[in-house]
């Protein structure tokens, strides 16, 4: 036996690069994209055999592909899209005449169609709510298409103001560009608004208030939270703007962004979970992977920068060393919060489609809405839930209707590859549950009632539509928060943006003011991850708005393919490099 | 069926930019299995510009790592043991160790326990093969010895590097091996069916039950002479298996690191529907979608009634390859396999405990009678009435793969017909019941509370997936000795090469054949660069020059 090739492959010790990035999820992948492409060497761990974070689809049944977390493209307006050339890479969307439905108990449902078919949309009003005709949907109109990218750049695609830096809040990018570009819906108030106080004073169907609050709720901010209006608003616009997913589902857009660092030359490696980031005079100089990582030698060096793509909490309370952090920020850390945004997912596999009501023509083949929110009967039932899922409920979950809104996707309607044909897949269909870490059942409260919320929100489901009966289903597959968290561990509280999207955690508070404009107290260590501005979704939003606070840091130069945001206000204070 | 493909709606604003319609490549391969992808690896890193296709959102075809268990337990669905670690030429060609590749061999490699929890066991190291085997039968554990001698021979000195190199003709296949005892070796087995290699070897029944399944049970014929130089082949490898670390999709992620590295571009959710042949000559793919990918040459890892039969215009299609496509014979058998999440780790009553550490562990079978039976029901479209196969923990040397740290997953895989009698889809219950309880009878301590989840995946599930492999084929066309060497797919492909101009063969289905061996698609990837004039930036390992040396010149 020669084993000619036993020794394949050089071991190499004492691997150095310019940037060693944790974790390659959304963010991670695509800050590797951004800074291989500024010709830095780069490399990616990622603990998981995949890469892709909540940017996951799984092939759970032969055939069947379900989205166990993120769904949804929202980042159409992302400079990241031609920064990036993702073209290039693979990337294809598919695009839905219908984005939305919603479907009540008593017998209502409507087609809200997309931006492509407006015309769905005013048919559902005419017939439902003649006086909502020209409501929110104005704004968007009056917004036009730059508008609405503007607005979203500003919201999402800008770095927080330089540390200390005062700003009034109607000059808030955000708002700035509201102002100018909508003068007449434009009043003083709208700053201390929630968007329930919003949809009061602009919509009059209550099935619509309730589609337009778990839209917030699902990719904005929670409907009741203060001074988040515009970002609740936002999260719709954001669903609008793109009106679709990528071809297959949200993990081929995760491939393109990762092999666009790979063809920059970054290095990525999987099952590779970091133990700890090596911490040398205050500085980060590398890291070590855990001891069953999936390489050889077990540190590796940055010369530049260390980055952190996982949440906040586990940054700080589990890779540094507690001697490095001081107590004070440590409980800061701890007590960042993780309240809201958790889902329960469902996925089913069915031969039929649901027939709401029974009635086929309500959403004829052709426009059937890729997500229905049902039932969609009262405000004051999405009230409850969110009691519900911040912990003052005083029971175990109750599972009544007005306790499981549900928002239910089928994407395999426009895109043939994520199903077999003769069957469908709804997936997901997200309820929101309270995070394990405040569940007053313990962590595992929701995991211990798994079967019993399904069953309720199966038959739900039969009762709005009598086809969903077992005969039609072929099978379930269900991750909760907790599942979501153990099988991702950068889900933190099984939410979709790891900490609460609330004005206290929005901007330069994101996470903490100090950490705000993604530097920590550790030099050469900053954070990419949705724990930071603007938070969740797949929007290659942190690791943009990042990319200017590492050129002002001299850490990277880009070449003549970047812009920074329109809005960017260079740090005074921080001028050590080229900032543009 | 409803379903409103996306080609209808094309909004008028621009939202963000997509693969273009239309493309131009120098080189388009068709699926992203082992073999596609190291064609694709090699001719990226020429400096040509490759573009690789694929039907599933992942690439890797029979190297899937994937949460089957969901949620929480990953498993390989498809190709777990790696037997060609050893030889695999991608694997010093390429820095794949840089992507954290990695390979664990453990010398525990084949056990069979039988029904009295008895066991015998193929460790990687012979002597500890010996003292095995020689618990059943001394003087078969001395054969043993005497026989690898001249095996492993036959497998280094000849079938090795026979992998990486076009097939030869059977009369230049002859007239090589006439030069040299191991070769005459070779020839006489080849004569010979595996029952007769065995029965000749070894005298003691359990022995020669555990060679004969080893042997065949990635497809040979118990009976059919004409192949049996294969045999050593098996049992060599079957001696030499490794687990990829992280899982067996970790191999095929690290070779598209490689194709993206040199500038190739990987296209997934995008199954082809037609090659574009004009003239003679191939022009292109194109998509399901509708996207054209323009290139000067072709390479599919897809079986000839695949490529021939299904995405070529029937008027461009050479009468030669219409027949071979038309005669195709896919595998006589596919593989059905339980697969389990246990919290208790799965350990077997044995009488020797090594054998829990073993990467396989054929189950239930006490006698070469039952082995032959149960190949003879499954190749007669039956599971026959005693159930048997090969038990694996696949965290036993990966602990990646379940998300909880000290829960398991293992697998439980049998031969299995595509058409079994009243269909999967109504049997599939019963069956998986079936295997668990073959597995209970082996370890009985292991209770339903231990169980976390199991899945099935059954012959037709293995096609849904993976559509290379039709009716569950793993090789993508039977092993005999009519759709081997020389004639695998076809004698007028030669080394990868199909009488359309620019279109090539590099899957199971051409020489030398199926499992993660990488010989077809190495050997295609070899012919593009001649055919197009391109240096080839590698050199054949050394112990294909020997081989080329001594038998070839
Ligand atoms: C149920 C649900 C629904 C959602 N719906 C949508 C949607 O429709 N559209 C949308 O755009 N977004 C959606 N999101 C949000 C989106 O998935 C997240 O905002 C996004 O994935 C966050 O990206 P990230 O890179 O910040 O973190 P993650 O995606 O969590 O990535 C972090 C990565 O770090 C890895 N990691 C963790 N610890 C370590 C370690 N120690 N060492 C190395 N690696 C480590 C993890 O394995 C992971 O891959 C949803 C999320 C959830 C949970
Ligand atoms: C259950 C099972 C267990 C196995 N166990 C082992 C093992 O332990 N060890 C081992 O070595 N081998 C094993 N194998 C066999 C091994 O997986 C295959 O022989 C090997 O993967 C063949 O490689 P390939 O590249 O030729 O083709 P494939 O792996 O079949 O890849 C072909 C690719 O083409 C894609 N494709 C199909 N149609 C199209 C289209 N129209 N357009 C674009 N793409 C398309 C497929 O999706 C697939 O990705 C096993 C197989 C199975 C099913």
């Amino acid at each position: 036996m020669c084993g000619c090739l036993a020794g394949w492959g050089v071991h190499v010790h004492d691997e150095r690069f310019d940037v060693v990035v944790i974790g390659g999820g959304h963010n991670g992948s695509t800050i590797a994209a951004y800074l291989a492409k500024s010709g830095l060497s780069t490399c990616v761990l990622e603990a998981r055999p995949e890469c892709g974070g909540g940017q996951e689809n799984t092939e759970v049944r032969p055939g069947f592909r379900i989205d166990p977390h993120a769904t949804y493209l929202y980042g159409g307006a992302a400079p990241g899209f031609d920064q990036l050339e993702l073209w290039k890479y693979g990337m294809r969307m598919v695009y839905y005449p219908s984005m939305a439905g919603l479907v009540t108990l008593d017998g209502q449902a409507a087609n809200m169609g997309s931006r492509w078919r407006p015309d769905l949309a005013e048919e559902s009003l005419a017939r439902y709510s003649p006086a909502d005709q020209g409501g929110t949907g104005r704004i968007f109109d009056e917004l036009g298409e730059e508008g609405s990218r503007d607005l979203l750049r500003a919201l999402f695609w800008t770095p927080p103001l330089p540390p200390k830096m005062e700003m009034d809040p109607a000059d808030m990018p955000w708002w700035k560009v509201f102002r100018e570009r909508l003068p007449q819906f434009w009043f003083d108030q709208l700053l201390d608004m929630n968007y329930l106080d919003f949809l009061d004073e602009f919509v009059h169907w209550e099935p619509l208030k309730v589609l337009s609050a778990i839209g917030a709720w699902y990719c904005g901010a929670h409907p009741a939270w203060d001074g988040m209006m515009l970002q609740a608003l936002g999260g719709t616009l954001l669903f609008n703007y793109a009106s679709g997913a990528p071809r297959g589902g949200m993990h081929t857009y995760a491939h393109a962004i990762v092999r666009c660092a790979l063809a920059h030359g970054a290095r990525i490696i999987t099952n590779a979970p970091v133990g700890e980031i090596v911490i040398r005079d205050g500085r980060a100089v590398g890291v070590r992977l855990s001891d069953d990582a999936a390489f050889g030698e077990k540190t590796i060096w940055a010369d530049k920068a260390v980055i952190s793509a996982i949440d906040v909490q586990h940054t700080f309370l589990d890779v540094i060393g507690q001697r490095h952090l001081d107590p004070s920020f440590r409980q800061r850390i701890s007590d960042i919060s993780l309240k809201g945004g958790s889902l329960f997912v469902m996925s089913v596999i069915c031969r039929e489609l649901p027939r709401y009501h029974g009635r086929a023509d309500a959403f004829p083949d052709e426009v059937y809405p890729s997500c229905v929110v049902a039932p969609a009967d009262s405000l004051e039932w999405v009230r409850i839930q969110t009691r519900d899922s911040y912990s003052t409920r005083t029971g175990p979950a109750t599972l009544e209707p007005e306790h499981l809104t549900m928002m239910i996707c089928t994407h395999d309607v426009y895109d043939s590859t994520r199903s077999v044909d003769g069957f469908h897949v709804l997936s997901p269909i997200y309820l929101e549950m309270p995070p394990p870490e405040y569940d007053v059942h313990g962590p595992d409260g929701v995991n211990r009632q798994k079967e019993e919320i399904t069953r309720a929100a199966l038959g739900l489901l039969e009762r709005l539509a009598p086809n969903m009966t077992g005969e039609n289903i072929v099978d379930v597959f269900v991750n909760t928060p907790q599942d979501s968290e153990f099988r991702n561990t950068g889900l933190v509280g099984g939410n979709w943006y790891g900490i609460r999207q609330s004005e206290d955690q929005w901007f330069g508070n994101r996470p903490l003011p100090e950490l705000g404009r993604y530097r920590t107290p550790i030099d050469g260590l900053y954070l990419c991850n949705q724990t930071s501005h603007p938070g969740g979704l797949c929007l290659m939003a942190v690791p943009y708005n990042l990319m200017h606070v590492l050129i002002e840091d001299g850490i990277a130069d880009p070449g003549s393919w970047w812009y920074p945001s329109s809005f960017y206000v260079p740090d005074p204070s921080a001028q050590r490099g080229a900032a543009s | 069926m409803t379903r409103t493909e996306h080609r209808i709606l094309r909004p008028a604003e621009h939202i963000l930019d997509e693969f273009p319609e239309r493309t131009e490549f120098d080189v388009v391969v068709i699926g992203g299995g082992p073999n596609g992808l190291i064609a694709a690896a090699y001719l990226a890193r020429a400096g040509l510009r490759v573009a690789l296709v694929e039907r599933r959102q992942e690439i890797g075809g029979g190297l899937s790592t994937e949460e089957t268990l969901f949620p929480g337990y990953y498993t390989n669905p498809h190709a777990f043991y790696h037997m060609m670690t050893d030889y695999l030429p991608v694997l010093s060609d390429f820095d794949l160790r840089a992507h954290g590749l990695y390979f664990v061999k453990p010398n525990a490699q084949a056990a069979a326990l039988f029904s009295d929890a008895s066991s015998l066991m193929l460790c990687h190291q012979i002597e500890d093969t010996k003292d095995s085997l020689a618990k059943a039968s001394p003087s078969d554990a001395a054969a043993f010895g005497r026989v690898m001698r001249t095996w492993r021979r036959i497998v280094e000195d000849l079938l090795a590097p026979g992998t990486y190199l076009p097939a030869l003709s059977p009369i230049d296949m002859i007239e090589s091996l006439e030069r040299t005892d191991v070769g005459r070796e070779a020839l006489r087995l080849t004569e010979m069916s595996p029952v007769e290699i065995i029965d000749e070897t070894f005298e003691d029944d359990r022995v020669r039950a555990l060679m004969l399944y080893v042997a065949c049970m990635w497809g040979l014929d118990p009976r059919e002479s004409g192949l049996g130089f294969m045999v050593p082949l098996m049992i060599d490898r079957a001696m030499n298996k490794a687990q990829c670390y992280g899982g067996s999709h970790k191999l095929a992620g690290s070779l598209s690191r490689e194709i993206h590295k040199a500038g190739g571009v990987v296209l997934d959710n995008a199954e082809v529907t037609r090659i574009v042949v004009a003239q003679g000559a191939v022009t292109g793919v194109e998509c399901f979608d509708g996207r054209f990918l323009g290139a000067k040459a072709v390479l599919s890892s897809l079986a000839p009634p695949l490529t021939f039969g299904k995405l070529i215009d029937r008027s461009e299609v050479p009468e030669e390859m219409s027949e071979a496509a038309e005669h195709w014979e896919w595998d006589k058998w596919s593989l059905c396999t339980l697969a389990l999440a246990t919290t208790a780790d799965p350990r077997f009553e044995v009488d020797d405990p090594w054998v829990n550490d073993a990467l396989m562990v054929v189950l239930g079978f006490d006698s070469t009678e039952d082995v032959l039976g149960h190949y003879d029901a499954v190749a007669t479209g039956e599971l026959g009435d005693r159930l048997g196969g090969h038990a694996t923990v696949e965290t036993r040397y990966d602990p990646t793969l379940a998300r909880i740290s000290g829960h398991h997953v293992s697998f439980l895989q049998i031969h299995a017909p595509y058409d079994v009698e009243g269909g999967w889809e109504t049997r599939g219950a019963e069956i998986s019941d079936e295997l668990l309880e073959l597995w209970r009878r082996h370890q009985p301590g292991l209770g339903d509370s231990e169980i976390v989840l199991r899945s099935l995946e059954t012959p037709v599930d293995i096609e849904t997936r993976i559509a290379s492999m039709v009716r569950g084929s793993i090789k993508h066309g039977d092993y005999n000795p009519l759709q081997m060497g020389a004639f695998r797919p076809s004698a007028s492909c030669v080394a990868g090469r199909s009488p359309i101009a620019g279109l090539y063969l590099c899957g199971a289905s051409s020489y030398p054949g199926g499992l993660v061996i990488g010989g077809p698609g190495y050997i295609a990837a070899g012919s593009v660069v001649e055919d197009m004039g391109v240096a080839p930036w590698w050199q054949a390992p050394s112990f294909v020059r020997r081989y080329q040396e001594q038998y070839l010149s």
